[in-house]
C-alpha cells in the first residue's frame, strides 16, 4: 500500500537540505511515532463509545465508560443481542442500502458529467453556473423542507424512497460538481488535445481520459456521499413512511424518552457502522490509482 | 411538562383515505381495511406497551394502526407534513399552546359530538378544557402526569431516621439536617431548563393560588407581579443553599435530568432527594438498580401556605388532522376506560379516566398518584410552561428556561429575574 | 519546472480545430462552443435537479422572509429587523466568525499533513481508517459521545476524571470537603476559613462541632471524642462531628468521633501565632501560648472541595470544546481528499523537480501544493461553508444553560422556523437564513476572483 513517490524510487538523488536532513537524523520512525500516537487519541472516543456499547444503561447512566477495565463484570453483549434481534432495525437497515446506494450512483453520474462540462466545455454563462452552483452549497437542507414536501405532496410521491433518493441526490450535487469540476480541470490540457486529436469525441474522452483519472476523487466523492446519506436523520425522517424508513430512523424510534440512551445510540452506531466502513475499505484503493504514469500517448 | 423529544408527534398520512362507509351506529364500527397511521411520543419500551392499546382497537375494528415515533426532531417534521399538506391522521401533543397553534393555522379537526360525550363522560371537565381553544375541543387527554411529588431515597432517609416533610418549613429543616449529616438533600436537574419551570409553578401554585396561577399562564398578569415575588423569594431560600443542591448551583446547572435521578437512586447516590413527576419512575427503572416502591417513594410537595392546593398536571393529547371516520372512532376509543387501562396495567402511566378501576395500577406509588390526581378533580391545573407559547415555556436555552436557570445562578437577584421574565414573556406572547 | 503544471481551464483558445466529429464549432466570437445540445446534455440533469429542489427553495425561502409568521401578510424587512435588533444574533455571529476563522484552516492544515506523513508509512490505511471512523457515526452520536466525554462530573466525563486525576496527584484533596461547625455556634466564616467570634487565652476550653459528613466517611484514625478539660496555661479544645442519630446536639457522646488532622491556629491582631494538629479523637493544644485574648480559626484548605475539573461545557469553554468536537469529526473528510489529491500528482513533476536538484522540502512547497491548490481549495471552501451549517453539534452537545453561549445561526435558524422556539415563524427562519447566505458571500466572492484570475 505504498505510494510512495513522494521520497523513494526515484530518478536521481535528491539533494539533502536541512529539513531533509533532519528528518533523516530522527528517522522515519519518529514520523511512525508521532502518527501512532495521534491515532490512538484519535480512537479514544470511538473506543469510549464501543465500551459503553458493552454496559448496560443504569451502569452507563452512573459511571464513565472506563470502568469496563476495572470491572469487567459489567461487560455485557445483550445491547447487541437486543438490537440484533430487532427486526423493525434490521429491515431498516435494508432500507437504508436501498436509499444510499443509488442517491450515491447517482450523484457521481450526474454530477461527473455537469463537472466535465463545466471544466472542458465551452459555452457562454459557463463562469457564472459554476458559481451558483458551488454557492447552493450553503443552503441548509431546512430550508427545502416544506418547498419540497408541498411538491411531493403534488405529485404523490410523498413517502416513498424515490423522493427520499431524489432530495439527496440534489443536495449533493453542489459539492460533487464543485469537487469533480477542481478535479477533472487540474488533467492536463494536452492530455485531452491528444485524444481529441487522435478523433475522439467528447463522450470517449470523458470515458477514457477523464474517468480513469479522477478515479481518486470520485472514490472519495463515492464513500462520502454513502456516508452523508447512510447517516442522515432529518430527510428521512420527513419524507419516508415506516416501509421505507432507514436506519437512523428506525434507531430513533428506539430512545427511550428520558436518559441518555447511550447504550442504544452506541450499539446502534457500531451496528450502523459496518457497511459504510466496508464501502471504505473497498473504495479507498482506487485513491492509489490513477497516477499518470507520464503519458497516455 | 416537557419531556425531551417528546411535545409535537409527527404522525404518516392515511395510506387509503377511504371513506368508512358501513358500520353506522354500532359502537364499534367496521373499519376493515382502513390503515391508520399513528405516530406517538412512546418510545422504546413504552411504545411497546402503546402498541398493545392499539392492538385493542385494531381487533374491535379490523383497522390497522400503524405506529411510529420520532425524537428531537418532532417539531421539524410536524411542521413540515402539516405545510406539505400531508399531516398525521393523530397527534400527540404535550403542550396546549401547540395545540392552540395548531388549531389556529386550521390544521385540527374539533372532536364530534360522541367523541365529545366519551370524553365528558370519564373524565374531569377540567381536561377537555385544556384541548379546547376558541371555544372548540380538539383533544383528548390520553395520559396525565403528576407534578406534584417529590421522590426520595428511602436509604438517604433511614440514615437520619427521617419522616417526610409536610410542610415547606420542615422540608427546609429536613434538608439543613441531611447536608449536616453530610447527605445532600437534593439533585436537581437544571441543565433541563423545564426542570426549573416545574419547580417555580409547584410553588407559585402553592404561595399565589389556582387564579393567579391561571392568569399568569395567560400572561394576564405580568412576571414582575408581587405575587411572583413571593414564590421566588420562597424558592431562593433553598436555591440559595449551595450545600443543599448536588453539584452545587453550577454543578446542578451542567446536570440534566436524567442525571439528576440517577444522582438520588444510583448505587452511590449524591443525593436524598429528586423532584419531577410520575415519570420518574421510568428513569429509575431504566437506568438505575433501585426499586420503586421500596428504594424509591414519594411524599406530596410540601405545602407552603394554609390551604391545601390542587395538583398540578400534564399530560398527552392526541389530536386529529384529519376527520374521516377511522380517525374519530380511534379518538373515541382513546378516550375509553378501556384504552387507558391497557397501559395502565404496565404501569408508569396515569390516566385522566376516572372509570379504570385503581386496582389496574400495578403499584402504591402509582396509586397514590392517581387517587391524587382523580381526588382533585376539577381542582387541577396544567403545567404552566406546557401552556405559554413554545418561545417561551419550551425552549432549550431561551425563555422562561434560560432566565430561571439564570436565577438560580444568582439567586439573590430576584427583581433582575422577574424583569427578564417579564421581558421574555411580553416578547414571545405577543408574537405567537 | 516542467510544463506538466496543468493549466486550470478550459482548451487552449484558437486552436480548435473544424473537425466535426469532435463536435466543436466556432462561435460568433470566434471562440469556440460545443454544441448547444451536448452541453445540455451533460449539464441537463445537474440543473434540473438543483433547480428544483435547491434553487427554487432558495427563492421561496426568500420571498417568505418577507411576510409574517404565517405567511399572509407582506411586512417587508420587518423580520430582517428582529433578526438584528435581537442579541442572540449578535452572540450567533461572534460564535459564527470564530468558528470560520479557525476551524477550516485548521482541519485543511492537519489534512494535508496527514495526507503527506501517512504516504511515507505502511499502515497508511489504518491510519486513514481510523480517521474516518469518526464520519461514519451520525452526528447526533458524535454530540452525545463529546457530550459525555466534556462532562463536567469527573465520575462521568473523560475530559474532567483525566484534569482531577492529574490535579490531584500535586495536591492531594483535603479529608474535610463541605464541613463547616453547627451554625450559630459562635464562628463566623470568612474565605480564610471559620474564624470564633469569641476570644479564647490560655486556661479555656474550646468546643467545636462540626457537621456536613457522614460518620462513616471519617479517617479511619478516628477515635470517639471525650470532654477536654481546662489545663492551667494551655488553651485546648476538641473538635468533633456532631452527628448521630437520635443524640442531642453540640454535646459529646454517643459515639461521635473526634476530627483529626484538622489544622488549628490561634491568631492574636489578625496574625496566625500558633498552629495546632488535631489528634485521632479531634483534641487540640497550644500549650506554649503567651497569656491574652486569641481567635481560633480552622483555615479553608481543611475542607476544600474537591478539585471537580473545569466547566468544559460552560460559557467561555463551549464553543472551543464543540470545535474540538468537529475537528475530531472531520480531518478524517480533509485528509481523504487531499490524499486523493496527492495521488493524482503526476510522478514526472516529481521526478522533474528532483532531477533539476530540489530537496524534498522545495518539492513539497513549489510542486506539491500548488498542484495540490484545486484541492486544496475545494476542502477549505467546502469546510468553511460546512462550517457555517453546522448544527447537530451546538444542539446536542450543550446543556439548556450554556446553549444560548454557544448558539449560531443555523441553529437559530432552525429553533426560529421549526424549533418550539416561535413555534414555526417562517418568516423569521428565512430571514435567518438569507441572513447566514449573506454571511457565506466572502467565501464565495472569493471563489469567483480565483476563477477570474484562472482565465
Amino acid at each position: 500500500m505504498t505510494t510512495d513517490f513522494l521520497v523513494a524510487g526515484v530518478a536521481g538523488t535528491p539533494r539533502r537540505g536541512p529539513l531533509t536532513r533532519a528528518t533523516a537524523l530522527l528517522g522515519s520512525g519518529f514520523v511512525r511515532l508521532i502518527l501512532a500516537v495521534i491515532a490512538l487519541l484519535w480512537l479514544v472516543p470511538i473506543f469510549g463509545l464501543f465500551a459503553s456499547s458493552l454496559r448496560g444503561e443504569a451502569d452507563n447512566a452512573t459511571t464513565g465508560w472506563w470502568k469496563v477495565f476495572t470491572v469487567p463484570a459489567e461487560i455485557t453483549a445483550k445491547n447487541y443481542q437486543d438490537l440484533l434481534a430487532n427486526s423493525t432495525v434490521m429491515q431498516s437497515l435494508l432500507n437504508t442500502v436501498y436509499i444510499s446506494v443509488p442517491a450515491t450512483a447517482l450523484v457521481i453520474g450526474i454530477g461527473a458529467l455537469a463537472a466535465y462540462a463545466l471544466a472542458w466545455m465551452r459555452f457562454p454563462g459557463q463562469d457564472w453556473l459554476m458559481v451558483i452552483i458551488v454557492g447552493l452549497l450553503v443552503v441548509p437542507i431546512q430550508v427545502a423542507l416544506i418547498p419540497i414536501a408541498k411538491l411531493y405532496g403534488d405529485l404523490g410521491i410523498f413517502g416513498s424512497l424515490l423522493g427520499v433518493v431524489l432530495f439527496h441526490v440534489a443536495f449533493g450535487l453542489p459539492f460533487a460538481v464543485f469537487l469533480l469540476r477542481n478535479f477533472f480541470a487540474g488533467i492536463p490540457a494536452d492530455l485531452l488535445e491528444a485524444a481529441r486529436m487522435d478523433g475522439a469525441r467528447e463522450w470517449r474522452i470523458f470515458r477514457k481520459v477523464v474517468l480513469p483519472i479522477g478515479l481518486p476523487a470520485i472514490a472519495s466523492l463515492a464513500i462520502f456521499q454513502f456516508l452523508w446519506v447512510w447517516n442522515d436523520l432529518l430527510v428521512a425522517l420527513v419524507f419516508a413512511d415506516p416501509s421505507s424508513q432507514p436506519i437512523t430512523v428506525a434507531l430513533q424510534s428506539q430512545l427511550r424518552a428520558f436518559g441518555t440512551n447511550v447504550d442504544l445510540l452506541a450499539t446502534g452506531s457500531f451496528v450502523s457502522m459496518i457497511i459504510p466502513l466496508a464501502v471504505f475499505f473497498a473504495f479507498q484503493r482506487f485513491f492509489v490509482q490513477g497516477v499518470l504514469a507520464g503519458s497516455t500517448k | 411538562m416537557n419531556r425531551k423529544g417528546w411535545g409535537i408527534a409527527v404522525a404518516l398520512g392515511v395510506l387509503a383515505l377511504g371513506v368508512a362507509g358501513c358500520g353506522g351506529s354500532s359502537s364499534t364500527q367496521d373499519l376493515t381495511g382502513q390503515t391508520i397511521q399513528v405516530a406517538g411520543v412512546w418510545s422504546g419500551d413504552e411504545q411497546r406497551d402503546f402498541q398493545q392499546v392499539l392492538a385493542v382497537f385494531e381487533q374491535q375494528t379490523g383497522a390497522k394502526v400503524q405506529y411510529t415515533s420520532a425524537g428531537d426532531q418532532l417539531p421539524t417534521v410536524l411542521q413540515t407534513k402539516v405545510a406539505g399538506k400531508n399531516p398525521p391522521n393523530v397527534a400527540f401533543l404535550a403542550q396546549p399552546g401547540s395545540i392552540a397553534q395548531f388549531a389556529k393555522e386550521g390544521a385540527l379537526k374539533p372532536l364530534p359530538a360522541d367523541v365529545q360525550q366519551t370524553v365528558s363522560q370519564h373524565q374531569a371537565a377540567a381536561w377537555s378544557k385544556f384541548a379546547t381553544v376558541g371555544g372548540k375541543p380538539y383533544g383528548v387527554y390520553f395520559d396525565a402526569s403528576d407534578k406534584s411529588v417529590v421522590w426520595y431515597s428511602t436509604k438517604a432517609f433511614d440514615t437520619l431516621g427521617a419522616q417526610p416533610p409536610k410542610t415547606w418549613a420542615d422540608f427546609v429543616t429536613l434538608s439543613g439536617q441531611l447536608a449536616d449529616a453530610g447527605v445532600t438533600p437534593m439533585s436537581i436537574g437544571a441543565g433541563d431548563g423545564w426542570v426549573l419551570t416545574d419547580w417555580f409553578e409547584q410553588v407559585y401554585l402553592q404561595t399565589a393560588g389556582v387564579d393567579n396561577y391561571n392568569k399568569l399562564a395567560a400572561h394576564q398578569i405580568p412576571w414582575t407581579d408581587p405575587t411572583v415575588t413571593k414564590a421566588l423569594q420562597t424558592l431562593q431560600q433553598y436555591f440559595g443553599q449551595d450545600r443543599y443542591l448536588a453539584g452545587g448551583k453550577s454543578g446542578s446547572l451542567q446536570t440534566d435530568f436524567p442525571t439528576s435521578v440517577v444522582n438520588t437512586f444510583a448505587a452511590a447516590p449524591k443525593a436524598a432527594m429528586v423532584y419531577e413527576g410520575d415519570f420518574v419512575a421510568t428513569s429509575i427503572q431504566s437506568s438505575t438498580k433501585s426499586v420503586v416502591g421500596t428504594d424509591a417513594k414519594i411524599f406530596p410537595f410540601p405545602q407552603i401556605g394554609a390551604a391545601a392546593p390542587g395538583a398540578e398536571t400534564g399530560g398527552d393529547a392526541a389530536v386529529a388532522f384529519t376527520d374521516d371516520k377511522a380517525t374519530m372512532a380511534l379518538m373515541k376509543f382513546l378516550a375509553t376506560p378501556a384504552a387507558g387501562q391497557v397501559f395502565a396495567k404496565t404501569g408508569g402511566f396515569l390516566s385522566p379516566d376516572k372509570d379504570i378501576p385503581l386496582s389496574v395500577y400495578p403499584n402504591d406509588i402509582t396509586h397514590t398518584m392517581e387517587l391524587q390526581l382523580l381526588k382533585a378533580g376539577d381542582n387541577i391545573v396544567f403545567d404552566m410552561s406546557d401552556q405559554a407559547p413554545p418561545a417561551f415555556g419550551a425552549t432549550k436555552g431561551s425563555g422562561e428556561w434560560k432566565d430561571l436557570e439564570d436565577f438560580l445562578a444568582n439567586p439573590s437577584d430576584i427583581a433582575g429575574a422577574q424583569q427578564k421574565l417579564e421581558a421574555d414573556a411580553v416578547k414571545d406572547y405577543t408574537t405567537s | 519546472m516542467t510544463q506538466l503544471v496543468a493549466k486550470d481551464g478550459g482548451l487552449p483558445v484558437g486552436e480548435g480545430e473544424a473537425t466535426p466529429r469532435a463536435r466543436h464549432r466556432r462561435g460568433k466570437d470566434g471562440r469556440s462552443g460545443n454544441a448547444k445540445w451536448l452541453v445540455v446534455l451533460y449539464l441537463g440533469p445537474a440543473v434540473l435537479l438543483l433547480a428544483v429542489f435547491i434553487g427554487y427553495p432558495v427563492v421561496y425561502s426568500i420571498v417568505r422572509s418577507l411576510f409574517d409568521r404565517s405567511g399572509s401578510s407582506f411586512v417587508g424587512f420587518h423580520n430582517y429587523v428582529s433578526v438584528f435588533t435581537d442579541p442572540n444574533t449578535r452572540i450567533a455571529l461572534r460564535n459564527n466568525l470564530i468558528w470560520v476563522l479557525v476551524a477550516p484552516a485548521f482541519v485543511t492544515g492537519l489534512g494535508l499533513i496527514f495526507a503527506v506523513l501517512t504516504e511515507r508509512i505502511r499502515w497508511a490505511v489504518a491510519f486513514r481508517l481510523v480517521l474516518f471512523m469518526p464520519m461514519a457515526i451520525s452526528l447526533f452520536a458524535s454530540g452525545i459521545i463529546f457530550r459525555l466525554v466534556y462532562q463536567e462530573d469527573p465520575g462521568l466525563g473523560l475530559a474532567n476524571a483525566v484534569t482531577v486525576s492529574v490535579h490531584d496527584i500535586f495536591a492531594a484533596p483535603s479529608q474535610y470537603p463541605g464541613v463547616l461547625p453547627r451554625p450559630a455556634d459562635g464562628t463566623t466564616s470568612t474565605s480564610d476559613g471559620f474564624t470564633t467570634v469569641r476570644t479564647f487565652g490560655p486556661g479555656d476550653v474550646l468546643n467545636l462541632p462540626m457537621v456536613g459528613m457522614t460518620p462513616n466517611k471519617l479517617p479511619a484514625q478516628a477515635v470517639p471524642a471525650t470532654p477536654v478539660h481546662a489545663t492551667q496555661g494551655q488553651l485546648s479544645g476538641v473538635v468533633w462531628l456532631d452527628i448521630a442519630l437520635g443524640s442531642k446536639i453540640n454535646t459529646l457522646g454517643h459515639g461521635k468521633k473526634g476530627m483529626p488532622g484538622i489544622t488549628v491556629q490561634a491568631i492574636r491582631n489578625g496574625t496566625v501565632t500558633a498552629t495546632a494538629i488535631t489528634a485521632d479523637d479531634g483534641t487540640f493544644a497550644f500549650p506554649d501560648l503567651a497569656p491574652g485574648s486569641y481567635q481560633i480559626r480552622m483555615p479553608a484548605s481543611n475542607f476544600a472541595q474537591p478539585f471537580r475539573g473545569l466547566t468544559w461545557l460552560g460559557s467561555t469553554l463551549v464553543t472551543p470544546v464543540i470545535i474540538s468536537a468537529w475537528v475530531w469529526i472531520t480531518t478524517g473528510f480533509a485528509m481523504t481528499f487531499i490524499a486523493a489529491g496527492l495521488a493524482a500528482i503526476p510522478r514526472d513533476a516529481l521526478e522533474a523537480a528532483r532531477v533539476d536538484g530540489a530537496t524534498e522540502w522545495q518539492v513539497f512547497r513549489r510542486v506539491t501544493v500548488p498542484l495540490l491548490g484545486p484541492v486544496l481549495l475545494v476542502v477549505l471552501v467546502t469546510l468553511i461553508i460546512n462550517v457555517l451549517k453546522v448544527f447537530d453539534l451546538v444542539f446536542v452537545i450543550p446543556p439548556g444553560s450554556t446553549q444560548a453561549d454557544a448558539n449560531v445561526l443555523a441553529l437559530q435558524m432552525w429553533q426560529v422556523a421549526f424549533g418550539p422556539g416561535s413555534g414555526g415563524d417562517l418568516g423569521e427562519g428565512s430571514a435567518i437564513g438569507v441572513l447566514l447566505f449573506l454571511v457565506v458571500m466572502p467565501a464565495m466572492l472569493f471563489n469567483i476572483r480565483r476563477f477570474r484570475r484562472e482565465r
